[in-house]
Parts: C-alpha cells; structure tokens; sequence
C-alpha cells in the first residue's frame, strides 16, 4: 500500500518523469513536426526563383516571406505554450499544424506577393509557433536521465530532411509549378495534426481555469492567470534573464556561418561546387553532434551547463578559425574547421534546450520556452544584417566572422554568472511561485485528485499485481 | 580570294547577308584539317523542362542571351503550330501576349492560357546578319493534377489521426475494463 501512494505522490508532483515507452513515440512525433516546420522553412528558396519571374519583384521582397515566416513562429512561441498551459497541448498542436497547412494551401491560390505573405508567412508562421515550442516541452517532460538524448534524435530531423527536401521540392516545382507544389505542400504540413494527436492529454497543476468557466472572475484575476500560462514571473527571475541574455548572444553569431560561408568561400576563390559542398558536409557533421552530444551529455560524467559551455566555447572559437583558414588559402583547413563547426553548432543546439529544465523547472518549461524563443529571435533578426554590414563596410568577411565568434564568446561568458556554475553537481529545479489564494489550491487539490484518480487506480493495481 | 604561302592559306572575303555563314574548313592535303564555324551568337542555355502552368492563369517565358556576347538588335518569339514557326504579334492579340525585351532578356507573358497553348516556343534574337533561335516548352495543365496527390494525402492525414484516437480510445477502456474487473472496489483496498 505504500508503495502505491509514494509512486502516486511522484507522479503528483511531477519531479520524475518516466523514461522510455510512450516517451519514444513523441520522439517520433517530433521527428516528423520539426522537418516539417524547420526543414520545410530551410528548404523554401527553391521556390523563390519561381516567385521572382512570376510576380516580377526583386529577391529581397521575395525573402521577406520566409522572413515573416520565422518571425511569426518566434513571435507566436509563447502564445503557443500559454494556450497548451491553459488547454491541452494536443489540440494546440493540432490545431498549429492546421493552420500550417491552410497558409501554404492558400498561398497556392495567391495573385499578389501580399498574398504570400500573409498566407506563406503570417498564417504558417502562426501554425509553426504553435507546434514547435509545445512539441519540444512535450518530449522534454516525458523524460529524465535521457532528456539530451531524446531532443538531439528529434532535432537531428532538421538536418536531414533539409536534404531530403530539396530535390523533392525541386521535383514538385518542375511537375506542378510552384502553385500545386504549394498545395502539396499545405497537404504534407497537415501531417502535423497526426503529430498532435500523438500527445496524449494530461492532467497538470494548471487547473482553475476548466473549474470556473461558469463564473465571472475580475479582471485583475484573470490578468494574473494569463501571467501565469504566459510565465512572465520568469522574466523577474535572475537565473532565467541571464541564460536568456546568453542565448539571445549566441543567435547573434550562430547564424552568420550558414549565411555567408558560401559568399565567403566564393570571394577567397573555390569553385561555386566546392562552397556549396562545404555547406553540406557541415550540415552532415551538424546531425551528427546532435545526437552525440545529447547521448553524451545523458551519460551524466558532466553538468549539462558545463557542456554546453563547452561545445558552445569550441563553435566561437572555431567560427573565428574559420576566415583564418581560408586566408592560408586552403581548401581542405576551410573544410576542416567547417566540419568542426557543424559538429559544435549542432551539438550546443542540444544543449540549450536540455538545460532550460535546469533552469526552471519542468512545469514551468513550456512557458519559459515560448518567452525563450521570442526574446533570442532578436538575436537571429540582428546578427545576420550586422555581419552584412560589416562585410559592406570592410570589403570582406573576415570582421563579420570574428564578431560573430565573440559574440558567441560573449554568450558563453555570461552562461557562467548562473547560479551554482562551479559546483559539480545539479542544484534543485527552483519551484514556481504560488500565486494562487487558498480557495483556489484546495479546489486544485480536488481536481488533479478527481482527474488523476483513474491514474493512480491503474498504478495501484499494478503495484499489488506485482 | 585565297593567299597561298608556304607556311600560311590566308582566305579574306566579306560577310554581306546570311548566306555567308556556316563552316568552312581547311584542308592540307591528307594530313590536317580545320573547321571553322561562322555564325551568329548563338543562346547558350536552353531549358530542357518543361514551363508548367495552370489553365486561367499567365504565364511568364524569358530567354537570355549570355552577356559576354553581343546584345541583339531586338527580339523576336514564335509559336510552333506543328507545320511552321508563326510569329507571335502583340499588336494583333495585345489581350494575351504581351513581349518586353531589354538588352539580353526578353519575356513572353502569355495570359489566361488555356490547353491549347501547350507546346514549343522559340524565341528568336535578331541581329544584323541572322537571327538565332532558342527553344521553351510550355505545358499547361488543370488544377486537378495536383489535386490528386493531395487529396490522398489528405485521405492519409485523416486515416492516421483516426487511428491513432481509436486506438487510444480503446486502450483506456480496456484499462479500466481490467481495473474493475479483479478489484471492484480499488478505494477499500486501501
């Protein structure tokens, strides 16, 4: 009897998740969400060369579509982790991979380039900001000691689907023109909603909002439950502001490689195929340090944060190597370093997200993660212009790779003013605060005893089973 | 008029209409010869797929002449009706083509195609001497192409999310069905 009403009171609490089971099946489910937000958005410019003959504008209003696109699912991530707070997380995810896959259905229909981006862009973009940040807090709850892991399997999907979508893109544009390959498009998005339907619902410590729907509550109370399901009480917290800030860093620099290295290769003097190989051998060395690193990183010989600090210590270091060796004008140091880079880069991805936990908590993850994407997306929108600049002003790209490189430095330095950096081991997860008045967590108690119930009853007769 | 030394044949003559072009060759006895190929600027890339457009709609065909060569007079395009080449004239339909052409580029808008617009389009860059011709393929075709594939993705999106909300429906009940079936009352036990 004991036994039964400590596994209970675990689940309850929702300190350990379990690992494995149903946990690998979202991995899956995240495999196949995230291709189809980031690989899909990776694999885009295929389609604008079409756009650029068919509405006859100039590549820069063309590239403002994928631009909207990725502000819109940065700027609607928090929104996204409110309403799965609110709600369930499965019909936000359902719901986000419909509206994915309605924006390119309608964009296949689009007389004017504000067409696509309102469809193409805002539309889709919500979708995405709807699926991705849900997806991802969904597959880091569901585990503990293989939490790395598990997200490094599921983001190693961008990588590979970008090489998959290419040519299939390339293929659908050639056999349907750019409007049916959209359509196309739109009905392979909609897949998302079967990712969704995999989350399967339940019961969490966010319950008043389904108790008091009849009643009409002051506006005051209900600003404060929004607060909560937004999370803003993470933003006055010292340890969350500081990992933010060191992110937000590293999105300043960890663009600019993907950007420019090609431009860069050109102007020392390789072929058009050889930069272009460089970039894909990257993107291959960029899968694999993300399922290492999170495999690694589950082992447990280190801190998560002493990890990241490290591969994201190597990235910086190596993108200011990078316009060193092609300097020395040879070929196979650009490729070597680029082969590193790839490595660190997508290894310090992992990373990130498996330390946000640390930093907050689990239950609180879904909300610190939609606030974490919108504020580092300025670094993203930043960091690409600023090196542009810098190459304009400077005639080449060697200014801009080695602030990017300091600006990933930078990012790691202030990693190290977290709390508890130099122990050697995790300090607790802070708790989030009580905001709530005592009526309401009696009411809470009833309820996640009356949902969970059924749970515990289940749990109860295994344990006496065994 | 041809010069003969003993190192050198030197052959001079002046191109005055198209008829001037083609090869010429050299020969030395049996033991060399020389080809030379006189002839316009000639369009280098040719687009080997297919132009694909939807029934109602316009479409938009370009050729490009390679900048390092020299820019032509005008441009002229054509429409291959099985038999000949007929040019196409915009003053005659200005409601469907519509030709811009700037330098090495030109466009052909073709609006409001419909399926008997199908098929080879050459477009022609006219300089002094002759024209040369390049050729684009245009093929049209009706929104239910595409539509197929879709809808039975669609189909598949439907079939899996059905599924997989049957298949949990069905293992919950069978949970509880077990969970009431050996303890009928789970709260006493405890």
């Amino acid at each position: 009897m004991t036994n039964s009403k400590l596994k209970s009171k675990s689940q309850g609490n929702g300190v350990e998740s379990p690992d494995g089971g149903w946990g690998w099946v979202l991995v899956v489910a995240m495999f196949v969400s995230t291709s189809l937000v980031f690989g899909l958005m990776r694999s885009l410019g295929v389609f604008f060369v079409e756009f650029v003959q068919y509405f006859e504008e100039n590549a820069q209003a063309i590239s403002w579509i994928s631009s909207i696109g990725l502000a819109a699912q940065q700027f609607f991530s928090p929104l996204g982790a409110a309403l799965c707070n609110a709600y369930n997380t499965r019909p936000v995810v359902m719901t986000g991979g419909f509206l994915s896959g309605l924006g390119l259905i309608l964009a296949s229909q689009a007389t004017c380039l504000v067409h696509l981006y309102l469809t193409m862009g805002v539309i889709s973009g919500l979708g995405w900001g709807l699926v991705f940040t849900p997806m991802v807090a969904t597959v880091m709850a569901n585990f503990t000691h293989r939490r790395a892991l598990a997200v490094g399997l599921g983001f190693s999907s961008i990588g590979l689907s970008s090489f998959a979508f290419n040519p299939l893109f390339q293929l659908l544009v050639e056999t349907y023109a750019w409007r049916g390959a959209l359509l196309i498009l739109g009905g392979l998005s909609l897949n998302i909603m079967a990712c969704g339907a995999l989350i399967r619902p339940e019961c969490r410590s966010k319950g008043p909002a389904k108790l008091d729907s009849q009643s009409r509550l002051p506006c005051s109370v209900m600003l404060q439950r929004v607060f909560s399901y937004l999370e803003v009480s993470l933003l006055c917290e010292r340890p969350y502001l500081t990992y933010t800030l060191g992110v937000t860093l590293f999105n300043f620099g960890y663009f600019v490689p993907y950007f420019h290295l090609v431009a860069h290769s050109r102007h020392v003097g390789f072929s058009e195929y050889g930069a272009a190989f460089i970039m894909s051998a990257a993107g291959v060395t960029d899968i694999f340090g993300r399922i290492v690193s999170g495999w690694f990183s589950d082992l447990g010989h280190f801190r998560v944060i002493h990890l990241l600090i490290l591969w994201t210590v190597l990235a910086g270091v190596f993108i200011m190597l990078l316009p060193v060796s092609s300097l020395m004008g040879s070929y196979s140091a650009l490729m070597v370093i680029s082969l590193l880079y790839g490595f660190c880069s997508g290894a310090l991805t992992s990373m990130v997200f498996a330390v946000v936990p640390m930093i907050m908590g689990v239950e609180r993850m879904m909300g610190g993660l939609g606030l974490l994407q919108l504020i580092e997306s300025c670094g993203g929108l930043l960091g690409t212009p600023l090196s542009g600049w810098l190459r304009d002003n400077t005639g080449n790209y060697v200014a801009s790779f080695m602030v990017a490189g300091s600006f990933v430095l930078l990012g790691s330095l202030t990693m190290t003013t977290l709390p508890h950096f130099f122990s050697c081991t995790d300090p607790p997860p802070p708790k989030r605060p009580v905001l709530i008045d005592n009526s309401d967590a009696l009411r809470l108690e009833l309820a996640q005893k009356n949902c969970c119930s059924s749970e515990m009853n289940h749990q109860a007769v295994e344990q006496t089973k065994r | 008029m041809s010069q003969l030394s003993f190192l050198s044949l030197v052959f001079r003559f002046s191109i005055v209409n198209e008829e001037n072009l083609g090869n010429y060759t050299c020969v030395f006895g049996n033991v060399a010869e020389l080809v030379f190929i006189l002839a316009a600027p000639q369009i280098g890339e040719i687009r080997d797929k297919p132009i694909v457009s939807y029934v109602g709609d316009f479409v938009v065909l370009t050729c490009k002449m390679e900048e390092n060569k020299p820019t032509p007079n005008s441009w002229n395009w054509f429409k291959y009706n099985g038999t000949e080449k007929e040019q196409i004239s915009v003053a005659a339909e200005p409601h469907r083509y519509l030709i811009s052409s700037e330098g090495w580029k030109t466009k052909l808008k073709v609006k409001n195609v419909s399926e008997a617009d199908s098929g080879l389009y050459y477009c022609g860059a006219v300089y002094a001497i002759s024209t040369s011709l390049s050729h684009v393929e245009l093929k049209v075709i009706t929104i239910l192409e595409p539509l197929k594939p879709f809808l039975s993705i669609l189909v598949e999106v439907v079939i899996l999310v059905a599924a997989i909300l049957i298949y949990e429906r069905s293992h919950s009940k069978r949970k509880e069905a077990e969970a009431d079936g050996p303890n009928a009352d789970p709260m006493n036990t405890q």
